[in-house]
């Protein structure tokens, strides 16, 4: 062993020691991956339930107020699957709370108006606010008009007038999306919280190495000693992987197991791939993550002063890094080589691909990594030159 | 031996050290003796490799200590202004951490960790976590962790603040100790009895520069004092920043 990699296991060791006996490096590297997983799937069952269950083949409850003025209507509404129901007495106060998702209000002048061939008033009571009811609320608008423009072709045919001549475009709705589609941005977030799971990981090691050492003042006699800073700055990043990777390794073991006993195929509607070697594979692919996520933190603790300060302002890191690859989560993505090159970024694209069973390109494989590992190596770098600075002995400046 | 030559320093605006010359010899104890921020620390912290100097030179040893920093930082043994353990590791692993940093390993390194917990009276709390002990025993602590190697340069920022009676008793013999076995001893304190007490060599220094060096007898002739802390209150000026 030459002296440099002597020096570099003995610091390594006692950092992985020291961290091995300190409650929150521990937690922060077995207990937040946990937390994740748990997340995600539970975000995916409940849209998956509430929003897009699939509500077409229902019949829509309806309650109406004054169904009596409006026979032609109703017969309509229940030929299409709906059932009318009693309207409640106030029906703003009954969709405010939630009793019911639409009412539908039709106005005591609405059989004159009717008779007469001028525009009989109906009111649709809805809270437009509510996502979970979207659908009803979609639904019961396009009856209505469904209805409104059978009337208006029989009137314009007993005039003698084409009805079609009031269409002007023929416009054909094809909605390509599965009802369980919003569930998927959901699936799309676990490379985000994978990225999040990495930096939390480590993050508590990098603190207590860099800036604790220098609360409790222990960083300068460390100094003193015949060991070029370069050394410390690597050992302390490399203490740090372990834990970081560990808590990478426990989400995805966690990840695996969910996606296996929840038929989460149902919720999301794609055909996913969720076997060990997929796991396997993220976790592979996410590695140059992991030295990258310690390596900003390293560089962004060596300016803080406490451990305090540290904790205010690493939490950012995973945030400002982990944002581009969040963006897949609501806008498609096509791989290119240009994007191999975005750390994080890149990975999130891969993990995508493995999780949806689609070819994973090689040569994008090899300059996501490559990408990702030199700018860990510009991070550790940086770390090195700030470390070989007077003021790390005082933090900041 | 450490050498220091016109040292000069300056963060920003301030500037710490003006003009800082002296020379402490082996077998000898030397003393820094100043008011708080008269430049003892940032002088100190040169010769221990942490701060570079403006101009001027310093070397231990022969040693220069901004171009030979790994060979200085081997001869010499510091205990600086912070002086900091690891809670969560023991005293011994503590020690034995340094040892390992200096290049020790092995039944070498256990020997020398049991001779020093002899030394300093601590076998007692060798195989304790650090947390929780009292000033005196972290003393030891980080006093064993600094003489690990047997260095032949021993630097001490202010070694006996915050000890009790007792401790710094003991503090003040084990310093001796190691002046008559030949090592070159340089402690900075703004105490002036244990100037008085412990130095063969004194050097006051005041806003950054040396104002008088000399031994006890040196330094009495010089300002023309009966008593050694007369003397240093009229080599500063004022006695403003010491303690009796």
């Amino acid at each position: 062993m030459t002296p440099s990699l002597r020096r570099i296991w003995i610091v390594f060791r006692k950092e992985v020691v020291d961290n091995l006996r300190d409650r929150r490096s521990i937690s922060s590297s077995l207990l937040t991956p946990l937390f994740m997983p748990f997340f995600l799937i539970a975000m995916i069952m409940v849209m998956g339930r509430t929003i897009m269950a699939d509500l077409v083949e229902q019949p829509l409850d309806l309650p109406v107020v004054g169904a009596e003025y409006a026979p032609g209507l109703m017969a309509y509404l229940r030929e299409n699957n709906v059932n009318i129901l009693p309207g409640p007495a106030d029906p703003r106060a009954a969709v405010q709370e939630g009793e019911a998702n639409v009412v539908l209000v039709i106005s005591p002048e609405y059989g004159e108006a009717f008779q007469r061939g001028q525009p009989a008033p109906v009111q649709l009571v809805i809270d437009s606010t509510r996502t979970s009811s979207a659908a009803h609320i979609e639904r019961a608008r396009q009856l209505i008009g469904g209805y409104s423009a059978t009337i208006a072709a029989l009137r314009l045919t007993a005039r003698g007038v084409d009805p079609g001549i009031l269409t002007v475009l023929s416009v054909e709705r094809v909605d390509i999306a599965t009802p369980q589609g919003r569930a998927v941005i959901f699936l799309n977030m676990m490379p985000f919280l994978l990225v999040m799971t990495i930096f939390i990981g480590g993050m508590y090691v990098i603190i207590d190495t860099t800036a604790g050492e220098r609360e409790r003042g222990s960083l300068e006699p460390l100094l003193i000693n015949p060991v070029p800073r370069r050394d410390f700055v690597l050992a302390k990043l490399l203490a740090s992987l372990p834990f970081a990777a560990a808590a990478l390794g426990i989400a995805l073991l966690l990840f695996g197991l969910l996606f296996n006993l929840v038929p989460l195929e149902n919720y999301v509607g794609i055909q996913m791939n969720v076997d060990a070697q997929v796991m396997l594979n993220i976790f592979w692919v996410s590695l140059p993550i992991v030295l990258l996520a310690s390596a900003m933190q390293m560089v962004v603790a060596s300016f803080t002063r406490s451990f305090k300060e540290a904790q205010t302002y690493l939490p950012f890191l995973p945030l400002l890094a982990g944002l581009p690859g969040a963006f897949l989560a609501f806008v498609p993505v096509k791989t290119s080589l240009w994007n191999a090159l975005v750390p994080i970024f890149s990975q999130s694209v891969l993990i995508n691909q493995f999780l949806r069973a689609e070819t994973v390109a090689p040569v994008y494989l090899l300059i996501s990594a490559a990408a990702t590992l030199s700018a860990a190596l510009l991070f550790i770098l940086l770390a090195v030159y700030l470390y070989n600075r007077e003021g790390i002995l005082f933090g900041a400046k | 031996m450490i050498t220091v030559s016109h040292l000069r320093k300056t963060f920003g605006k301030v500037t710490a050290l003006r003009d800082v010359s002296f020379q402490a010899e082996d077998g000898r104890v030397t003393g820094l003796l100043g008011p708080n921020g008269a430049g003892k620390t940032t002088t100190l912290r040169i010769l221990y490799t942490l701060l570079r100097p403006d101009s001027g030179t310093a070397a231990v040893d022969g040693a220069d200590v901004t171009r030979q920093a790994l060979e200085v930082q081997r001869s010499i043994g510091a205990l600086p202004d912070s002086k900091g353990l690891y809670p969560r590791l023991t005293a011994r692993e503590n020690i034995r951490y340094y040892g390992e940093l200096q290049g020790l390993s092995g039944r070498r390194l256990e020997e020398r960790i049991g001779a020093l917990a002899d030394l300093l009276e601590m076998e007692n709390i060798l195989d304790r976590r650090t947390e929780g002990f009292s000033t005196g025993e972290r003393m030891k602590v980080a006093i064993a962790r600094a003489l690990i190697h047997d260095p032949r340069n021993i630097l001490l920022d202010e070694p006996t603040s915050g000890l009790d009676v007792m401790s710094t008793r003991s503090m003040r013999a084990f310093i001796r100790r190691l002046r008559d076995e030949g090592k070159c001893v340089l402690f900075s304190s703004h105490v002036m009895q244990e100037v008085s007490a412990l130095c063969d060599t004194i050097v006051v220094i005041s806003n950054g520069a040396v104002v008088i060096e000399g031994s006890a007898e040196q330094l009495l002739r010089a300002t023309g004092q009966t008593s050694l802390e007369d003397a240093f209150v009229a080599a500063l000026g004022s006695g403003e920043g010491l303690q009796q």
